[in-house]
Order: structure tokens, then C-alpha cells, then sequence
């Protein structure tokens, strides 16, 4: 059990506004949206803006804050490296546990491995991640049918769970305590009574999103990479496919997809590679030189998606590369629903009940 | 900051022309580089672009690496145009490379087909340079048609070699080629190699690749001992960038040399 404090809403709003002037703060605006719950996007805070909790979570996908859609990551034939992030001290709200989740895979694919992406680490060494209890879900959460809750336990340096009349920290990490302590004025340690009234806010909410998801009867997390595997030659690739327009965006706004491409850049007498994020449902995801193209097929593209997150992330990290955000489902103007595409396989296959 | 993404830099000290569209070019790198056989490099053509080869040199020699290219797309085409002097970036080594230690007191059958002999020159030189821990060398080289054989002066003193034995094929005769000819499956009967210890390295086009390994394993070569370089698209040639999965590996960090038993279950792997 972390370490927990309680700050009621006049000393969070004042500490908010001293948040600001000692680090760079990003946090949600609320967008209303027509017939729609409101929607989050991220902003930099400007100095008057007041604090917003969102209920659920923010349009753009985390990892938007450690690789970008395109960036110089490298000079070369020059002396000595001149791409250099700002070494800033950035604190990132709205953060929701299928981000932390999420981000696992961002993490084990730029920290871990053969080598270490030093700018992504120093982004991640800069960053506090302030994750917040959902208090409501979107149509197309579905966190819980991989066993996500909608609310963090690990994974944040500080937690936000609003209560009557303030909020419970939970403190998630090293840099988490020391920012703790660095405002320790603000707090005072949680009671009992704050604790058990948060437990029922948390239950009450996972009692919500169960009847949402029940009758939806996804495809649970222990049999989701039979059923991909099993679903390999299956029609509903070619299916779903047909309405697919290729534009990227499941990939680009998903929490764990990270793919990218290397290019080349010249400015002047300055050779630079840049990274811009790569989607495998383009054409050329998979092209070699001469023009040969494993995944020529669109269906076949499609299914690599789902092949790359629930079986090559299972095999290698025991997790799907699938957070259940549902960001994916909402940008698709082809309107392809990842749980749709899961339920025809499994139907298809009858692996499910198996 | 060690930065993963920076290319060394190396000078085009040399052109070679191998074949009408094959040219070798002689890299010397102005910071200490090493590889070991099998092992691929990115190479970036300032401004133009970036691609995968395997060097063809020999490992041992420190100062210069050698690399063996066909024009095929955008930045090997631009490559062959280009003159000794010009500035190239190297990125790696990358991948696992050969394992040399499980080919010793072996039979070792190597073939290649078209520019796959590249890989399979700088393997041919390490095993030269320690010949003793190996009990033979049988290269069996299948190209297009004669003027598109690589490495044709080597190829010749190789097979001069003590306990090395050499066939070539073309696929299509002409008046000149005084050979054999046939797919380079044709030259795999009656092989001087003992199957109770023997490998074999195949590198070429993915369809070559294909009806060799299902000639190897008619033959009665073990799954285990079949070593395939695969081709895949890769980007970064560290397991992040995404592009080279083969079923649950990367090409770029788990291969390009993957033994055929690790990958007969995956799907489409010769596509």
C-alpha cells in the first residue's frame, strides 16, 4: 500500500497554481461535445487556467509526450551531437490507469531491449505522470475485460482519487515522495473514513462499467491470443477491412503502438535523421527494397495489427499491446471496433468458449 | 548521451564492380567499428536515405568493411552512381549473426543464390581464417546467368582450397558459360557432406531460400541445422522501430540468421 495523503479543493487549487510556476504543466481542458459526454485534450496550462479533473480519459494518447509524430533525433558528421531535448521538469495530469498500462509497452520497447533511447528516457526521467480514478467511462472503455481497472494501483509517481471536498494522493514512486515533500504544507495524512469512501467511489464505478461491458461479451484476456492465432486464416480480416481507409489512426492515437520510420533530413551542411511515428496499415509498412511487400494485402495489414498485439505482446511481455482506452474505435472513420473484430475471430473460431 | 539513432561516419574508399547491377563498396570508418559474421549494418546516404546490408568482408579486418549491394530501390541506385571520397553513415553492428562455435568439426554446406553470396563471402572468411576447427566446406552458388556471379576470381581460388569444395550454377546458359546450368537446387545432389554432422547456411531471394530448405529437408538435414538469413524490412536495427516482426521476433535483434526450426511455424515467412 503506497503512501497516502489527503489536500482539500482551496489548497489543491493553490498548489496547482505554484505547480505551474516550478514546472512545465500539462493538463486537460474539457471540450463539450454534441450528444456526446465532454471530451479531454491536453494543453499546456497557462498561468490562469484552473484545474480540471477529467472524468475518464484524454483524447491523445500518452506516449504523444515522449516520442513525437516527427522530431530530429539525431545529427551526424557534425563534431558532436546537437539534438538535445529540454531538460525540463514536466508534470503530466489527467493521466488514467489504460494510459499506465499502456505505456508498459512504450516503456519496454524505448528503455528496454538491445539499447536504451536516451531522449526517451531523459523525457521519462523529467516526467512525473499524475494519474487520476476514472469517474465515469466513455462508450467505448473497456479496460476491465483485460483485467485493467479503472484506476491505478502502480505504475504513477502520484495518484488523484477525488473525494468529498478534495482529493487522495497515493504516492507511486521516488519522485513522487520527493515532490510530496517538497509541498508537504498541503497535505495532511489520509483518515480511514477517506480511504473507505474512495474504495466505494472505485467499486461503485467498476460495478458501472461491468453492466456497460457485460452484455458486450468481449473476448476475455486468456483466450485473446488463441483466438488471433486460431483466427490467422479467418474471412473477418477481409471483413473488417473494407471500410478500412488507411489513414493510420487507430495506430497513431493508440497508447502502445509505437512503430516508427527513420528518415533523412538536410539543413544547410547539417545531417539529421528524424523518427516519425509509422502506422502498419499503410501500403508500405512492410515493402523492402526491389518492391517486394509481405503485408501487401490490406487484410493482411490489419491483421498484423492484432497479430503484433495480442500475440507477439503476449509472447514477449505477458500483455497484450491493447490498454482497452478505445481511442482506436472512436478516431476510425471507417468505424473498425477492435472488440468487433476480436468477437467475430472468436466466433469464427470457437476458440472462445474452448 | 549515447545516442542510438547517430551513424558513424566512413569514406567510400573504393567502388568494385561485381556484376552489371552488384558493386561492392569498400567503407573506412573514422571511429573503431567491429562486427561479427552475419551481423548487418544500417548504411545512410546523407539527405537520401537508409537500408540494411550484411557486410561481405572479412570480420577480422578492423579498418575497412566491405559491402556488397545490388540496385534495386532509391538508395542503392543513388549508391551505384556514387564516386569514391563521398561521406556514407554506418549505424551497428545489429543482430546475432552466425554462432561459428556450433559449426565446428562440422560438414558445412553454404548456398547461396544471387547477391546472397554477400553475408556468406565474410562468413567464407572466418571460417578460412580457422579452418582447422571445421571439417570441411561445401559452397554451392546459384546466380541468374554468368555475368551475374559475384566474386568470380575469389569463387575460383576458393575451390582450390584444402577442405573446401565449389560448384557454381546459372539459371539461364549462354554461348560463354561453359557450366552447369539449372537452379541451384539442381547442384544440390550427390553432396560431399556427412549428414550425421552437418549445417547448412542458405542466403539468397526469399524464394530461393524456400526450395533450398525444402530440398535441404528432403535431403535430411534437421530443421535445427538449417540457418536462413531472413529479409525483412528493418528501420532501426534495435527491436523499437517495429517494422521487421516475424512472428514473435524482430528480424533486426533475434536474427537476420534464424535457424529454420525457429521459424517453420510462423506464417508466410518466405513472402
Amino acid at each position: 500500500m503506497p503512501d497516502c495523503y489527503f489536500i482539500d479543493s482551496d489548497r489543491f487549487n493553490a498548489l496547482f497554481q505554484q505547480l505551474k510556476k516550478d514546472y512545465k504543466v500539462f493538463s486537460p481542458a474539457q471540450k463539450e461535445a454534441s450528444g456526446e459526454k465532454p471530451q479531454y485534450y491536453y494543453e499546456k496550462i497557462l498561468t490562469s487556467q484552473p484545474f480540471v479533473f477529467n472524468a475518464y480519459r484524454t483524447q491523445e494518447p500518452l506516449k504523444a509526450f515522449f516520442t513525437y509524430p516527427y522530431e530530429e533525433v539525431s545529427d551526424y558528421f557534425s563534431a558532436q551531437d546537437n539534438i538535445k531535448d529540454i531538460d525540463e521538469k514536466t508534470m503530466i495530469f489527467g493521466v488514467k490507469n489504460c494510459d499506465i498500462v499502456g505505456h508498459k509497452i512504450q516503456d519496454f520497447v524505448f528503455l528496454e531491449g538491445v539499447a536504451v533511447d536516451s531522449l526517451y528516457r531523459l523525457r521519462r526521467e523529467n516526467t512525473l505522470l499524475v494519474s487520476g480514478d476514472c469517474t465515469d467511462y466513455k462508450e467505448v472503455c473497456h479496460c476491465l475485460s483485460w483485467n485493467i481497472m479503472p484506476y491505478a494501483k502502480e505504475g504513477f509517481d502520484l495518484n488523484l482519487a477525488p473525494i468529498g471536498g478534495g482529493y487522495l494522493i497515493d504516492v507511486g514512486s521516488k519522485k513522487g515522495e520527493e515532490a510530496v515533500q517538497k509541498y508537504k504544507g498541503y497535505f495532511s495524512d489520509a483518515k480511514e473514513s477517506q480511504l473507505n469512501a474512495r474504495q466505494a467511489k472505485r467499486d461503485a464505478l467498476v460495478e458501472r462499467l461491468k453492466k456497460h461491458l457485460l452484455p458486450q461479451d468481449l473476448v476475455p484476456l486468456e483466450s485473446v491470443q488463441k483466438v488471433v492465432k486460431d483466427g490467422y486464416n479467418a474471412d473477418t480480416w477481409k471483413q473488417f477491412m473494407q471500410t478500412c481507409v488507411e489513414c493510420g489512426g487507430c495506430n497513431l492515437i493508440c497508447d502502445t503502438c509505437h512503430c516508427f520510420l527513420l528518415a533523412e533530413k538536410k539543413e544547410g551542411n547539417l545531417n539529421k535523421k528524424v523518427r516519425l511515428w509509422d502506422s502498419c496499415l499503410y501500403a508500405n509498412y512492410a515493402r523492402v527494397a526491389g518492391g517486394a511487400n509481405p503485408l501487401k494485402a490490406r487484410a493482411q495489414r490489419l491483421r498484423n495489427r492484432f497479430m503484433k498485439k495480442f500475440d507477439f505482446f503476449v509472447d514477449n511481455l505477458k500483455m497484450p499491446a491493447c490498454c482497452g482506452c478505445g481511442r482506436c474505435i472512436e478516431v476510425c472513420p471507417g468505424k473498425i471496433d477492435i472488440r468487433e473484430v476480436l468477437k467475430d475471430l472468436a466466433v469464427k473460431t470457437s476458440a472462445k468458449n474452448e | 548521451m549515447n545516442n542510438i539513432y547517430r551513424p558513424i561516419e566512413a569514406t567510400l574508399e573504393d567502388v568494385i564492380t561485381e556484376s552489371p547491377n552488384i558493386k561492392t563498396f569498400v567503407l573506412s570508418l573514422k571511429e573503431p567499428f567491429e562486427f561479427r559474421t552475419g551481423q548487418f549494418i544500417e548504411l545512410t546516404l546523407p539527405g537520401i536515405g537508409e537500408a540494411p546490408f550484411t557486410p561481405s568482408s572479412d570480420p577480422n579486418i578492423k579498418d575497412k568493411i566491405d559491402v556488397t549491394i545490388m540496385s534495386v530501390g532509391k538508395v542503392t541506385s543513388i549508391l551505384h552512381n556514387s564516386h569514391k571520397g563521398i561521406s556514407l553513415g554506418v549505424r551497428g553492428p545489429y543482430g546475432k549473426g552466425y554462432p561459428l562455435d556450433k559449426f565446428e568439426g562440422k560438414d558445412i554446406l553454404i548456398v547461396g543464390g544471387g547477391v546472397g553470396l554477400a553475408p556468406l563471402r565474410s562468413l567464407l572468411f572466418s571460417l578460412f581464417a580457422q579452418i582447422d576447427k571445421y571439417n570441411k566446406v561445401v559452397l554451392r552458388y546459384g546466380a541468374r546467368t554468368g555475368g551475374d556471379i559475384i566474386y568470380k576470381d575469389a569463387i575460383a581460388q576458393w575451390g582450390k582450397k584444402k577442405k573446401v569444395d565449389v560448384v557454381t550454377t546459372v539459371d539461364v546458359g549462354d554461348p560463354q558459360w561453359k557450366g552447369n546450368v539449372g537452379l541451384v537446387t539442381t547442384i544440390l545432389k550427390d553432396l560431399p557432406v556427412d549428414l550425421k554432422k552437418a549445417v547448412a547456411i542458405v542466403c539468397g531471394p526469399p524464394i530461393m531460400m524456400k526450395f533450398v530448405t525444402l530440398k535441404l529437408l528432403d535431403l535430411g538435414f534437421k530443421p535445427p541445422d538449417i540457418y536462413l538469413s531472413m529479409e525483412k524490412n528493418m528501420s532501426c536495427g534495435l527491436g523499437k522501430c517495429g517494422h521487421c516482426r516475424l512472428g514473435s521476433y524482430y528480424a533486426c535483434k533475434d536474427g537476420p540468421v534464424f535457424t529454420y526450426e525457429q521459424v517453420k511455424d510462423l506464417h508466410d515467412i518466405w513472402d
